[in-house]
């Protein structure tokens, strides 16, 4: 006897409350079983690259901030302005690199604890441990409105440098804040951490193994959570990240599981970064003076930093002019999204959100 | 007089329920009236003091046994345009005839003999003596269960391939 | 008996007879079921926003006392929308199908010695009976909708109530057993010691029964929120999305009620008056559930399933033989050193039975 059956197609999203914005998702389901993923994007496209061609150099960083990933302004802001510096070949003074890499490492724990919590919560743990992370993030958002007067959009980096010094309250508190943070890292971890129905539903759900994450061109967490210890800040290191002692958490798996750790222990080792950025800060100049409307010479550079998501790219192509005339973004939401299909397949609709909660992606970043 | 109008009242709403169960055209409806239905016959059962039937026929035939045809009937498609046209329309209609009128007299033609005895106030315990005490129906009970059980396995056999796998196609 | 009210001659002490009793009752159940559900809400909203450092409504009245009722005011003035192609009858039913289990069980729920709507003799089975018609409500409400979600939800609550009720009812008989009673009034009656002493295991899984049953995080599977957006009332809005949250409360009230009289000692108190007591204990266990959901993630469907049938089935199996062992030895009533005994017992058998079974994983090969 054989029972003809037919496939059930859900269509994910756009509107759904934890698909992470707009993204839509189109599962055939075989009962709760995930059979095909398709994967739909675009509702949030603003054409970042093609806005670009008609702004100035400095014009784009805010672009950055708001077409991108953001809740990791910052990261997006730094990886733009050091591609310029690249093309244009500015230096940049030394107070100037701390603060980047301060500002740096501060998105990235304020990122991950966003990461965190929402993967979490689409975990159905209503809220709690996102609101826990939230108490820190604040802090964090308090530091950054102290230095650019934003919560959310900094537009703080500058080709050559930031845009203004740090006010003097800064320094103690982001003191305080980094002698605070491990603890409050180790209070997550004892929220949930071994909880039990966290390892069942996280714990070998949606693995991605190593070679498929290198062949999918997965990046940031979701790369080094299968086992890779790829991070450019190390492999390729860009503005000071040399001079700092800081380990690089993989996982093994690559597993949920392994992404939820990975993110933890990154941000202790943000933290780690940022005591030592602290002491060493130098004094001096916070921006190299660079001509308003910037004209690097011709040629294409690419430029990228480990943003929180993973490798986050700008290419660019001068003519010469005050606008580049190509502008590309290589963004990590979008490229770890490639495998999303291979993760899912398999899993049950209850593990489709926690899944896409791990790769953790930001739409504005993956429509650009 | 309370007992003869609630025991009337049961019964139109036992035949509508049961006569539009057959005669309706979408299953999803025709199932939930079946589970009104199932909800009638425990109002007679209460009727007829019997309280500890009237809870399991709830908890069994309304709890379990209309949810899962509403299960089944959910998973199937063109759900409300299903009915009693098609072609053993008329065989169902002669064959029900025949099964009313056989069941009519056998009602009208059997001396029914009313017990002089009151009906008793705790069903429950009685039940239970009957089931667990001395020469109770216990062994044939769970013969019953175990052949049921059976039938279950088999249907669960019949759609599942050698290899373990379910069949679909 | 009062099944036949009807033929019964009036009793003496009741002025109007039972007519009369039976009025007051239903109001008096009804009011009060409205009352703890605007209770529990607010518990709820602010307890929870204490788990999450955060204040909670506090703007509406002196502590935010008045917010269900605001909330309540606003909902009422809602658009009604019905999805086009839903089966609109069905789904004006649904959710008066699904409210009126939970006001049904309360009928039983002695709020002092007797002081029932009605005594029923199988008490315990007719509201077993009676809360999973709300299921039907459910299921109604997933078919009628026209969404797949409310579809997907409406079948997973005919799967989680498949595997619920069995070791739940199981857990019901522990109790059953200790009173050699199913009616609740009986139940209450013989609690010297409340239940829970010799039933702790029996009384954690009717809990997560109950929890499952009343469609409370972790186990809230049906209206999961991050997965299949509000799950079986997705396409709800205004008074009738309105009456199935009443229903979710009221049938978490009607739940705790029921849990309070059969392990908690129901009405019985020192002190405060009887009904006093009954609340109390009713919001402790809300406040076990609300604890719940506030901390913990929501467990995957066949993960639940599998906690239902290999986890607590078999542990109520031996809860029921060993409390069946117990009565038969000392048949009594038992001893009071039993109870650390219990204790004891409970947790070695969970720790022992979590550590045989594994929930993780779950993939399914696709071809």
């Amino acid at each position: 006897m054989v029972l003809r059956t037919e496939p059930f197609i859900l269509n994910m999203g756009p509107q759904h409350p934890s698909t992470h914005g707009v993204f839509r998702m189109r599962l055939t389901l075989d009962g709760e079983v995930v059979v095909d993923l398709e994967p739909v994007f675009g509702y949030l496209h603003r054409s970042m690259d093609k806005i670009s061609e008609t702004r100035t150099y400095q014009q784009i960083i805010p672009l950055t901030d708001r077409c991108l990933d953001y809740l990791a302004s910052m990261s997006n802001n730094l990886s733009y302005v050091l591609a310029v510096e690249k093309l244009a070949d500015i230096k940049v003074p030394e107070r100037a690199e701390y603060l980047r890499v301060i500002m740096a490492e501060m998105m990235r724990i304020s990122s991950h604890l966003m990461a965190v919590g929402f993967m979490l919560n689409d975990m159905g743990a209503f809220f709690t441990p996102l609101m826990y992370m939230f108490r820190e993030r604040e802090k964090l958002l308090d530091l950054f409105e102290m230095v650019s007067g934003q919560r959310l959009n900094y537009n703080y980096m500058r080709i050559g440098g930031v845009s203004q010094d740090v006010p003097e309250e800064f320094l103690p508190a982001l003191k305080r804040f980094v002698q605070e943070m491990p603890h409050f890292i180790d209070e997550y971890d004892q929220l949930l951490a071994e909880n039990e129905i966290l390892l069942a539903r996280s714990k070998g759900v949606g693995v991605l193994p190593a070679d498929l994450a290198v062949n999918s061109s997965a990046s940031g967490p979701v790369l080094r959570a299968s086992g890779v210890k790829w991070d450019i800040r190390r492999g390729d290191p860009y503005s000071i990240y040399d001079r700092f002692a800081f380990d690089i958490p993989t996982g093994t798996a690559g597993d949920v599981y392994d992404r939820y750790r990975v993110r933890i222990q990154e941000m202790r080792e943000s933290v780690r970064i940022l005591e030592q950025a602290i002491a060493q800060l130098p004094g001096g100049l916070h921006r190299a003076r660079v001509p308003y409307l910037l004209r690097p010479p011709v040629g294409e550079v690419y430029g990228r930093i480990e943003a929180p998501r993973g490798e986050l790219g700008f290419y660019l192509v001068s003519d010469g002019s005050i606008a580049p005339y190509r502008l590309h973004v290589r963004g990590p939401s979008f490229l770890n999204l490639t495998a999303l299909r291979d993760m899912v397949v398999g899993w049950k609709v209850a593990d489709v959100v926690v899944i896409l909660g791990s790769i953790d992606i930001v739409m504005g970043e993956v429509d650009r | 007089m309370g007992v003869t109008i609630a025991f009337w009242l049961l019964a139109i709403m036992c035949i509508i329920s049961a006569l539009a169960v057959v005669l309706g055209r979408n299953i999803f409806r025709a199932a939930l009236l079946l589970a009104l239905l199932f909800f009638s016959v425990a109002g007679l059962y209460i009727i007829l003091n019997a309280d500890f039937l009237a809870a399991v026929q709830v908890l069994i035939y309304v709890g379990a046994v209309a949810i899962l045809v509403l299960l089944a009937i959910m998973l199937t498609r063109d759900v409300t345009a299903g009915g009693a046209l098609n072609k053993f329309r008329l065989p169902a209609l002669i064959f029900s005839l025949l099964l009313v009128m056989a069941l009519v007299y056998s009602v009208l033609s059997t001396p029914w003999q009313i017990s002089p005895q009151a009906p008793l106030e705790t069903t429950t315990a009685a039940l239970g003596e009957k089931l667990f005490g001395e020469g109770g129906f216990i062994l044939p009970v769970e013969v019953a269960a175990v052949l049921l059980l059976a039938s279950a396995l088999g249907a669960i056999v019949l759609v599942k391939e050698k290899d373990g796998k379910w069949k679909s196609g | 008996m009062p099944w036949n009210w009807f033929d019964r001659p009036l009793p003496a002490d009741w002025p109007g007879g039972y007519w009369w009793h039976l009025l007051v009752f239903a109001v008096f159940i009804v009011g009060l079921t409205l009352t703890m559900v605007m209770i529990f809400i607010y518990l709820e909203r602010r307890g929870v926003a204490r788990f999450q450092i955060r204040p909670g409504p506090n703007r509406c009245g002196p502590f935010g006392i008045m917010q269900p009722m605001a909330d309540a005011i606003k909902v009422l003035f809602k658009e009604d929308i019905v999805p086009d192609k839903a089966d609109g009858v069905l789904h004006w039913l649904a959710p008066v199908v699904a409210f009126f289990p939970a006001l049904l069980i309360l009928a039983v729920v002695p709020f002092h010695n007797g002081a029932a709507l009605v005594d029923l003799d199988i008490g315990i089975l007719y509201v077993i009976a009676v809360s999973s018609i709300s299921t039907l409500g459910v299921v109604m409400a997933g078919w009628s909708s026209n969404n797949k979600y409310s579809l997907i939800a409406a079948i997973r609550a005919i799967a989680q109530t498949v595997s619920y009720e069995l070791p739940m009812v199981l857990s019901i008989i522990g109790v059953i057993v200790l009173t050699g009673s199913l009616s609740l009034n009986d139940i209450v009656a013989r609690q010297s010691v409340p239940f829970i002493f010799f039933q702790p295991l029996g009384f954690l899984i009717f809990l997560i029964g109950l929890m499952a049953e009343m469609n409370r995080s972790p186990f809230d599977l049906m209206e999961a929120e991050s997965e299949i957006v509000a799950g079986f009332h997705t396409e709800y809005s205004s008074m009738k999305q309105a009456l199935f949250y009443l229903a979710e409360y009221a049938h978490a009230f009607g739940g705790a009620a029921i849990i309070s009289t059969l392990f908690l000692g129901g009405w019985k108190g020192p002190i405060l008056p009887p009904l006093v007591w009954l609340l109390l204990k009713t919001v402790l266990v809300f406040a076990i559930m609300f604890w719940a959901r506030a901390t913990l993630p929501r467990v995957r469907i066949d993960q639940f399933m599998g906690f239902l049938w290999k986890g607590l089935l078999p542990l109520a199996l031996i809860n029921l033989f060993f409390t069946a062992a117990e009565v038969l030895v000392w048949p009594d009533g038992l001893p009071l050193a039993l109870i650390p005994i219990n204790f004891v017992a409970a947790g070695f058998l969970i720790v022992v039975w979590s550590g045989l079974i594994k929930f993780g994983g779950g993939r399914v090969a696709v071809q």
